[in-house]
């Protein structure tokens, strides 16, 4: 299973495909069977003025990046583990941290 | 959503904003220069021939190439078309100026290749003249590089004097 | 310091209209990514982990509390309230919006400030001495000639598409605190001219600069320069990434046949029209004067009082205060570095306080130290406590300076699309581990330098103690690297031991600390001393659990 993410062109934030469309929070994306993955990040790589370098994630059977993407892919879903911004993005969307 | 700029057909444009038509031909390596030139040569054919050669001849340019070893024939080089492969070897850049200013060469130096609006600035300050720029707008480009910057802070090969001669001037006017 | 002209306000200005236009066109899709990425770049603009990062250029670390304000103001106006100090003397924001970059520049252009060359494979901000015009053992200030590098190597035509890019630092004082022997071109004012050292650098591989040439007199600096940069730009190599930097040219080509070339090149060079002439180097000098000294009447016996009614207070004058070259003044080292937080942030609330103090205190001027500290570089002796009463409400009064938990680190892969592994966390946990500040005071001046991967931006190859993150499968690993030091004995430390779990290293780490301690021969002989005088091998052993 994949996930695919992206930035947000405009502001850059982390951006997580869900449903048919893009959410902030990483908790609701999408987990996408591999093919279905490759054909809609070859869809948005062609829609630069939407997003910018999306990619695919693989995903274990329990939802977790595998583990060679899984610090960058915590990181990236929770906010930084660290300072005044911990866990911003998570907190954003009143959640626990993803991807433990 | 605007179409991507520099899928546009390369158009060849002056310094000054005019369009060109292109007398050149280029020679593969393997043609025979004939009597229908002006032709450009490959470097290294370029290095070859041209102490066998009279008349007035174009050499293209490539990154690696040591413009320097042309030097005893910049008499007979009326066109240095130095190639952009990718915009972002800036090689080029250093070639267009030790032709202007080590090597004195007078003739064209036309930028060819992945040439775009964002770097004409730079080419013109380095003494580029001619551009096959890609470019939906290409006379909109050449303008845009020629009065974004006012004065610039180093000398190069274009008339700008450098920002501390403006300085100086101030100082005595 | 240095005030912009008509001159320098237009070019900022019509800087800030190319990068709008290039802004607009990338939104609306006239560039492509790929085609918008070096520009952006270029213009400070980098898009990280959670957003863009725009990174402002601090010419030669040196800026006005008016400027601080703007960065206080722009944390608060534009981003998380909180913005980065950097290894390189820069700052940077961490959650900015393409959209609103234009503004930001605009609102940094009104203080004379750019975020211009602070990426990209062109010339960077050139960095110097942190305590430059203040130091009791300055020879000569570097910042005028940073300045005239500065606006030499601003949008230089012919070298804004180098190899890779290229980092130029001076030092003009007997101590070396720019680390010149690991920059791509490294500067040593004399009083006969510049000493020339090309080719440091670290990264993936780290070399120290050689010297290449001696006595290059001032005026004569820029043209040598150019040369120095043509050869790089026309030989360095293109086709690897991580081979690309003037290091690997010098290395392949050899620093003689490297210098034999520079000077050919420089021949050709018509030098008159490069080198700016004698009254612009003095007009640029003319702009950093000593401040005007108060002669405020020094009580030593009342300082003395307050040292001893405040144990704390003595500890930060003891650690946080740099020889002045006024014997009534000092320059003061900010930490940046509380224990258990972040190296380098600093709060737009902080980025205020840091801001009053210098216009109460330090004649309105601060610094920003390649070890991301903030500095104020002239304080009268007299105010030193009413500055640091200041400081410590808003906890800026960490007295660390060059201890152990004064710990450069990058960002990260907390931040950082580079990373590998995370650098805060750690720096924090070690920070946590020499929390006792009478055991900090005892092991002395010792510098930790983390990055969270081989382009080593946390300078690992250069720390007392180095840690370099690395990714296994998954985990962060450490490795641990002794002996290296980027001063005028500058050195490269060395992988030592195994790689450790980020769990394990604070423990490592004191460790050494401990058998350091019982190897030196007073407290005089540093951490590196004792590593030097018995090899780092001494150490191998301690950085292990004892089986």
């Amino acid at each position: 299973m994949k996930l695919l993410t992206a930035n947000r062109l405009t502001d850059g934030l982390v951006l997580w495909y869900a449903d048919g469309q893009w959410v902030e929070d990483a908790a609701i994306a999408t987990h996408l069977e591999d093919a279905a993955g490759e054909a809609l990040k070859a869809e948005w790589v062609a829609r630069e003025t939407e997003v910018v370098a999306p990619y695919l994630i693989p995903v274990t059977d329990d939802g977790t990046p595998v583990q060679r993407e899984l610090v960058r892919e915590f990181v990236r879903a929770n906010g930084p583990t660290i300072g005044q911004t911990t866990f911003d993005t998570a907190k954003q969307f009143n959640r626990d941290e993803v991807f433990q | 959503m605007s179409q991507l700029n520099s899928s546009a057909t390369p158009t060849l444009i002056a310094k000054d904003g005019t369009r060109i038509l292109d007398g050149w031909a280029l020679l593969n390596d393997e043609d025979v220069v004939g009597a229908d030139g002006p032709y450009v040569l490959g470097f290294e054919r370029a290095l070859t021939e041209l102490p066998g050669l009279n008349g007035k001849y174009g050499v293209r340019v490539n990154p690696g190439d040591d413009i320097r070893a042309l030097a005893p024939y910049m008499e007979k080089i009326a066109l240095v078309e130095v190639n952009f492969p990718g915009y972002r070897d800036g090689r080029g850049y250093s070639t267009a100026r030790i032709l202007r200013s080590d090597l004195n060469y007078q003739g064209e130096i036309r930028a060819v290749g992945d040439v775009l609006r964002d770097q004409l600035f730079l080419m013109l300050r380095c003494g580029f003249n001619e551009f096959v720029l890609k470019d939906a707008d290409p006379e909109g480009a050449i303008k845009a590089a020629t009065d974004r910057f006012e004065n610039a802070y180093q000398s190069a090969a274009d008339a700008r004097q450098p920002i501390w001669a403006l300085r100086q001037k101030l100082t005595e006017a | 310091m240095y005030v912009y002209d008509q001159f320098d306000h237009a070019l900022v200005r019509e800087r800030n209209a190319e990068f709008s236009d290039q802004v607009a066109r990338r939104l609306s899709g006239e560039l492509s990514e790929d085609q918008f990425k070096p520009l952006r770049l270029m213009n400070g603009l980098y898009l990280q982990l959670h957003a863009y990062m725009l990174r402002i250029a601090i010419p030669y670390g040196v800026l006005s509390s008016v400027q601080m304000r703007k960065f206080a103001h722009i944390a608060r106006t534009y981003d998380r309230d909180f913005g980065h100090f950097t290894t390189r003397q820069n700052l940077q924001f961490n959650w900015i919006k393409l959209a609103d970059t234009p503004k930001i520049l605009e609102e940094l252009a009104e203080v004379e400030m750019h975020a211009m060359q602070t990426s990209g494979n062109c010339i960077r901000n050139t960095t110097t001495d942190q305590f430059s015009g203040a130091a009791k053992d300055e020879l000569d200030d570097p910042r005028p000639w940073a300045e005239l590098i500065r606006q030499w190597s601003t949008i230089h035509p012919e070298f804004t598409f180098l190899p890779r890019k290229f980092k130029i630092a001076i030092t003009g004082a007997t101590k070396d605190r720019a680390a010149i022997r690991v920059h791509d071109i490294g500067l040593h004012l004399t009083p006969k001219g510049f000493e020339v050292y090309v080719g440091g650098g670290m990264g993936r591989t780290p070399h120290l600069g050689h010297l290449i040439k001696s006595g290059v007199p001032g005026e004569k600096l820029l043209s040598y320069l150019e040369a120095c940069l043509r050869v790089y730009n026309r030989y360095g190599r293109r086709d690897n990434i991580y081979k690309a930097r003037i290091k690997i040219l010098v290395s392949a080509l050899g620093p003689d046949e490297y210098a034999r070339q520079v000077e050919e090149e420089w021949n050709t060079l018509d030098q008159a029209a490069i080198d700016a002439p004698y009254y612009e180097i003095d007009r640029i000098r003319s702009f950093f004067p000593d401040p005007a000294f108060a002669d405020k009447a020094f009580d030593q016996a009342a300082l003395d009082r307050a040292k001893a009614a405040d144990p704390a207070f003595a500890r930060w004058v003891r650690n946080n205060t740099h020889a002045h070259k006024r014997d009534d003044h000092v320059s003061v080292t900010i930490s940046t570095k509380p224990v258990g937080l972040p190296p380098g942030d600093a709060s737009s609330a902080q980025m205020d306080v840091m801001a009053d103090v210098a216009d109460s205190f330090a004649y309105g001027e601060l610094r920003v130290a390649h070890d991301q500290n903030i500095i104020l570089p002239h304080v009268a002796k007299a105010d030193l406590y009413a500055l640091y009463q200041q400081l410590d409400r808003v906890n800026l009064s960490t007295a660390n300076a060059k201890k152990i938990s004064d710990i450069i680190a990058c960002p990260g892969l907390d931040y950082c699309t580079l990373a590998n592994a995370r650098s805060i966390p750690l720096s924090q946990e070690i920070s946590k581990r020499f929390a006792d500040a009478d055991l900090t005071d005892e092991i002395g001046e010792l510098e930790i330098k983390i990055s969270g991967c081989i382009n080593a931006c946390g300078h690992h190859h250069v720390g007392h103690i180095g840690i370099l993150g690395v990714d296994k499968q998954g985990i962060e690993f450490y490795q641990i690297l002794l002996g290296g030091r980027a001063d005028e004995k500058a050195a490269l430390g060395v992988i030592t031991g195994k790689g450790l779990p980020a769990e394990a290293v604070p423990a490592a780490i004191e460790r050494v600390v401990r058998l350091y301690l019982q190897l030196r021969t007073s407290p005089a002989e540093r951490f590196i001393d004792v590593v030097e005088r018995l090899g780092r091998e001494t150490f191998a052993e301690a950085l292990h659990e004892p089986a």
